[in-house]
């Protein structure tokens, strides 16, 4: 009996010596661990990297036609947005091969030739369940490509397209930041920032349940 | 009332039940349209996904006086008296809501989780649930429509007045510079493919639109109309006893409440 | 092991750290909204490809309607088929199957490949082989029996006769030598004989059905899919509009029954001598078109014939309809301004009763309506194949002078072109070796269409080669030895002359939507690839490069209005005088004693139940109603009130067995008010053996418990039922 009741007083007296210090120290280690895992690793996990097919250069491009991005990325007739060219409408310059760069050289033989679409990534490509209009905020909405773009059209590289594992999204919808905040328009593509656009414009403010957006105005 | 509720569209339908011939083109229509899936046995009526479906009504009387009549049923897109129609307001995932602009009643797939509160709630039978995951027999996933999306297991699907196709026509108007579509413009796959033109389409809140002039027919009715549910389908029938069959109440239901 | 207090703290620490970081990290709040999306999106839900959407016309060739297509496609995908505004016949409408043609288009149930058969017959075991194989194959033995003198023992029959393609295997078979090319017979052949037989003239029927304004139908489907269906659906809702009368005779209650602003439920089978009961009517009280009928070739004799024998009170027997309905039925079609008579039981795909189809085109006539607005209009067969005829080497010369198997032609049936029906007899009767050494089917699907179809199989087993031409892997590409698949509807080329009771009738062009997405050959091309391999004098009658060219070079100056717009009106009316006929028909009864079969058994047809070529698609069936088929069993329905003797009760969803001269068959019972008493409604579509878990082993073939009844004026088959009886299921 009485041992244990020793042994229970050198515990306190370890806990008054030293033990607190050691409860902080693994308290800390253990902050710092997982916060390196949340903000550095699981990012790393999440995304996997993958290359475009042909490194294109939209900023050669763009000084070399007429009408800027709806060059082409343009509206059909019927409305609809043609998103990436197809091949189609690059063959008109590209039959032969055009200056010197090796993705050039690799367009025209391994698609051009052969008559095979270059299987883009679409950073911007939204869900199955998402009904995007792009003339609605185009054309009636007067809205800009960098709004949700951001300056892709100045680059001269394309970067690499990261892909979440779980849900086969783009990163470009969450946002490159991890920790969702964004300081541009164009750093996230996610519902509440489409939504956040919608209220500030009351775009269709027509729902019964939430007295916002419309469920409808965007989804399929 | 401002303006801006002046604009407001109240999107429904006039079904001339004189007219239908019960053929089923607006079932497959729809279905064809919307991606609905289908299964080896499709009869049991319950677990059948049909977001038109075609009843079958009859007087009850016997050789030679019996007579039927088809009855084509969509999603009701009710309004509500108090605004809101009884499937939204038991949603408790906000997956089914109503829009003042449309008058639609929207269900979005992927935020539905399934309890089926709605179909419960639903007087007309108009909501489906997904006990299976669809399958598409090697290759005819090609004839999928790609407005429209491809539902999964566990979730409630139902008639959405064709919503892909009215946000279609509105992309073709904002590119030519208009605002307003224009009636034709917007046509639900069942009004449009059916060979008998016995259902109408439109604005009900536009005068220009033929629906507004249609409901206001001597033979218009609506089903269950009594439970307020003020649904946006309307039927015509020069028959008494079909229009009587429209508001079926157990006898003792509901005469109190009728003003 | 002992954890000190220190470890403890620690480790608890260390964890309460690392919570307190994750939390302070994205990683929850990230993985959260991450797990919940991928919830909304497994992989194996299909996401189908957006992209450029265009619309191609064409016209439809699932049945013979001839409605014009438009299909939505999504880059090369075919997305939704739709009806094409301004079209004649649909002018956008579109019925049930067409809307779902895509299901047979994409569907499981298309050939791939050419096949041939390795195991017995009818067991469904094929092997692929290439199109050189399979053509050399079919030419061999062709070659063979040709050789042997045997030419006329080949046959072909074909899905209609009309169209390039039909007529390019009649030519196969007559430059080779056989005269044995038919067609599956239809109400528009029971017509032909009828227009022969009245005006002397080689003609289709049209019926102006938009510009009457009393329609008096005997038992034809008129919303059930009779005629073109889509055409018929837009006629009967302009009847609505106009208030125009539709009487249906029709012992059942059908669509068209429900919809007519009168229904008399005669007895089966009695139409025709209730028609000849109105004309005496009309006889009597001098209500006739006396400037069209006084005159005409035996109207005298006609008119005496029908006062001798049609009063309306002799005929309430025959009919079950009452004296008085008669008078006041033929005083309401006499007074109408333009009445038309129309018959075709049901959807009009099986021929029927000469006699009445000449009683019903006997009222057209006294009505005075031939050819006038609002009328039955005389339309001259489509001229514009006009090839050369082929030359003919000595076989051939010897092998088409040789007679028909099926009697087409002979002194007893001198007008029938064709007598399908009469085939399966001709083979099992025959002493010896089968008088039809080798088949070739193209667009038809015999084993399951015909009549006593245990007897056709039988027939069939008998046939040493059968080729199919078949797209589908139907019940007949099933019993071939060789499948050579055509492209499907949508994929080919196609000239589709539409006759089918348009007022004015129009010739179709099918064009390809996609490319054919199967190694398939349009069974043009391969009819002159055949005919190249026979050589000589059969190569020689075929002088095409392919079946464009020769498409191109038949339609002439057609050719390129016809791709602009899919259709060009036919030929215009041609005169028809008046011949009146007293020779005594009789009248076609059911089969079977009535003793032992108290009832009747009536098939019966629904347009959501595709029941010819062309089987069911998924979505098909799937609007099929759950008082016509539940799970695999199919409900025959039945009037409460029918006697059935008393060791049996009639009960909702009973199972009963369902027996008739030609078989049996167990089925569930469904009381319906809707049909007469002491009749069975049998749907008819259902009961395949082929094609895909869809449609295969879902109910009964009606046709299996049917036999055909060939008529004694045109020898079509002119059966509409059988006698049959219910009774307990042995356990």
């Amino acid at each position: 009996m009485s041992t244990s009741v020793d042994q229970k007083k050198e515990v306190s007296t370890e806990v008054g010596d030293g033990a607190g210090g050691f409860a902080i120290l693994f308290f800390l280690l253990g902050l710092v661990a997982s916060l390196i895992v949340g903000w550095v690793a699981f990012p790393k996990l999440l995304y996997s990297q993958k290359n475009q097919p042909i490194d294109f250069n939209h900023e050669l491009h763009i000084g070399l036609v007429d009408e800027g991005c709806e060059s082409c990325h343009f509206f059909r007739e019927d409305g609809t947005y043609s998103g990436v060219p197809k091949l189609e409408q690059c063959i008109g310059c590209h039959e032969e091969v055009q200056g010197q760069s090796k993705d050039e050289a690799v367009f025209v033989e391994q698609y051009v030739k052969p008559g095979r679409e270059v299987p883009w990534f679409i950073y911007a490509k939204q869900p199955e369940c998402v009904f995007f209009s792009h003339v609605a905020h185009v054309k009636a909405g007067g809205m800009d490509c960098v709004t949700c773009h951001g300056h892709i059209g100045e680059s001269s590289s394309l970067k690499v397209y990261e892909e979440n594992r779980i849900t086969g999204y783009s990163r470009d919808i969450w946002g490159k930041n991890i920790s969702g905040i964004k300081t541009n328009t164009y750093d996230r593509m996610k519902m509440d920032d489409c939504s956040e656009c919608h209220v500030k414009k009351g775009v269709n403010q027509s729902s019964v349940q939430t007295g916002k957006g419309a469920c409808f105005v965007c989804h399929k | 009332m401002n303006k801006e509720h002046n604009k407001a569209k109240k999107f429904g339908m006039v079904i001339d039940l004189d007219k239908c011939t019960g053929c089923g083109s607006c079932m497959v229509a729809c279905m064809a349209e919307n991606n609905v899936p289908f299964k080896a046995d499709e009869t049991n009526k319950l677990d059948s996904i049909t977001w038109m479906r075609v009843y079958k009504l009859t007087n009850g009387k016997s050789f030679p006086d019996a007579d039927f009549c088809y009855l084509p049923r969509p999603c009701m897109h009710c309004e509500g008296e108090h605004g809101h129609s009884p499937c939204v307001s038991v949603c408790p995932a906000t997956a089914t809501d109503y829009s003042h602009e449309t008058g639609i009643v929207s269900q979005i797939y992927t935020r539905c989780f399934g309890c089926r509160y709605c179909m419960a709630a639903c007087p007309y039978h108009a909501r489906y649930f997904n006990w299976w995951d669809p399958v598409w027999p090697e290759g005819m996933e090609k004839s999928l429509n790609p407005n429209v999306s491809v539902r999964m297991r566990g979730i409630v699907e139902k008639c959405s007045f064709c919503y892909h196709r009215y946000q279609l026509a509105k992309e073709k108007a904002y590119y030519e510079d208009r605002r307003e579509i224009e009636e034709q413009e917007y046509q639900t796959a069942c009004t449009q493919a059916c060979p008998a033109g016995a259902i109408t389409f439109g604005d009900l809140n536009n005068p220009e639109h033929a629906v507004h002039e249609l409901k206001k027919n001597p033979n218009a009715f609506r089903l269950l109309e009594r439970l307020g549910t003020n649904p946006k389908v309307y039927y015509i029938s020069s028959r008494e006893w079909v229009r009587l069959a429209g508001d079926n109440y157990l006898r003792q239901e509901g005469k109190s409440e009728k003003n | 092991m002992k954890v000190s207090r220190r470890t403890f703290l620690s480790i608890g620490s260390f964890i309460v750290g690392g919570a307190a970081g994750t939390a302070l990290s994205p990683l929850p709040w990230k993985l959260t909204d991450d797990l919940s999306i991928w919830t909304q999106n497994w992989p194996w839900t299909p996401k189908p490809e957006r992209g450029d959407v265009s619309y191609v016309n064409s016209v439809c060739t699932l049945c013979p309607g001839g409605c014009g297509l438009s299909v939505r496609k999504v880059n090369d995908r075919a997305v939704k088929i739709e009806g094409m505004k301004g079209h004649p016949v649909n002018d956008g409408g579109i019925c049930i199957l067409g809307l779902s043609g895509l299901q047979l288009l994409y569907g499981p149930t298309r050939v791939k490949t050419p096949l041939k058969r390795v195991g017995e017959r009818g067991q469904g075991k094929f092997k692929k082989i290439s199109w050189d194989e399979a053509l050399a194959e079919a030419a061999e033995k062709l070659g063979a029996l040709r050789a042997e003198g045997k030419s006329h023992t080949v046959a072909c029959i074909s899905g209609s006769a009309g169209g390039t393609v039909p007529q390019l295997l009649k030519r196969l078979l007559t430059a080779y030598g056989s005269p044995n090319f038919m067609s599956v017979p239809t109400m528009q052949d029971a017509y032909a004989v009828t227009l022969k037989q009245m005006h002397g003239i080689d003609a289709c029927p049209g019926f102006d059905v938009e510009n009457a304004d009393f329609v008096l139908s005997f038992g034809s489907g008129i919303i059930e899919g009779w005629g073109s269906p889509v055409r018929m659906f837009k006629a009967n809702s302009a009847w609505q509009d106009k208030k125009i009368k539709v009487v249906q005779i029709e012992s059942n209650k059908s669509n068209t029954a429900a919809k007519a602003a009168k229904w008399i439920p005669a007895r089966p089978g009695s139409e025709g001598v209730l028609a000849l009961g109105i004309a005496h009517v009309m006889l009597r009280d001098g209500l006739y078109k006396k400037e069209a009928c006084d005159g005409a070739a035996g109207f005298e004799d006609f008119k005496k014939w029908v006062a001798d024998n049609y009063a309306p009170e002799n005929i309430a027997a025959a009919t079950g309809i009452q004296k008085e309905t008669v008078e006041s039925l033929a005083k309401e079609f006499a007074a109408a301004a333009s009445p038309i008579a129309l018959c075709g039981r049901g959807q009009g795909r099986t021929p029927g009763s000469q006699y009445e189809f000449m009683a019903v085109h006997a009222l057209n006539m006294l009505a005075g309506n031939i050819n006038k607005a609002g009328g039955v209009q005389i339309i001259p067969e489509p001229k514009y194949i006009a090839w050369t005829e082929p030359e003919l080497d000595e076989i051939a010369q010897k092998g088409t002078a040789s007679p028909r198997i099926d009697g087409a032609g002979s002194e007893t049936y001198p007008h029938a072109k064709s007598l399908l029906n009469r085939l399966p007899q001709a083979i099992l009767t025959a002493e010896g070796a089968s008088p039809v050494q080798a088949l070739l089917i193209s667009e038809a699907n015999p084993c399951y269409t015909l009549s006593d179809t245990q007897a056709v199989k039988k027939a069939f087993a008998k046939i040493p080669f059968v080729v199919s031409f078949s797209s589908y892997m139907d019940e007949s590409a099933q019993n071939a030895d060789i499948i050579l698949p055509n492209h499907a509807c949508l994929e080919r080329l196609e000239d589709v002359p539409t006759f089918a009771g348009l007022s004015k009738p129009v010739i179709g062009l099918s064009k390809p939507v996609i490319k054919p997405q199967f190694d398939t050959k349009h069974t043009g091309d391969a009819v002159i690839a055949l005919a190249k391999a026979l050589g000589d004098k059969i190569a020689a009658a075929f002088p095409w490069e392919s079946y464009e060219a020769c498409l191109k070079e038949t339609l002439g100056d057609k050719w390129e209005i016809l791709n602009e717009k899919c259709f060009v009106a036919a030929e215009e009316n041609i005169e028809a005088p008046l011949q009146f006929f007293t020779q005594e028909c009789k009248t076609v009864s059911a089969e079977g004693d009535e003793k032992q079969y108290p009832f009747v058994l009536m098939p019966y047809d629904s347009i959501r139940l595709a029941n010819g070529f062309i089987g069911n698609t998924p979505f098909l069936t799937k609007t099929v109603p759950d008082t016509v088929l539940k799970k695999n069993e199919m409900l025959v329905a039945v009037n409460p009130k029918s006697a059935c003797g008393d060791s049996l009760s009639l009960k909702e969803g009973r199972s009963v067995m369902l027996t008739t001269p030609k078989g049996s068959a167990k089925v569930r019972v469904h009381l319906s008010e809707e049909i007469m008493p002491g009749v069975i409604a049998v749907p008819r579509g259902l009961g395949h053996t082929a094609y895909d878990k869809y449609l295969a082993g879902k109910g009964v073939n009606c046709n299996e418990l049917i036999g055909p009844a060939e008529d004694a004026g045109s020898g079509l088959d002119a059966v509409w039922g059988i006698r049959a009886k219910l009774s307990n299921v042995s356990i």
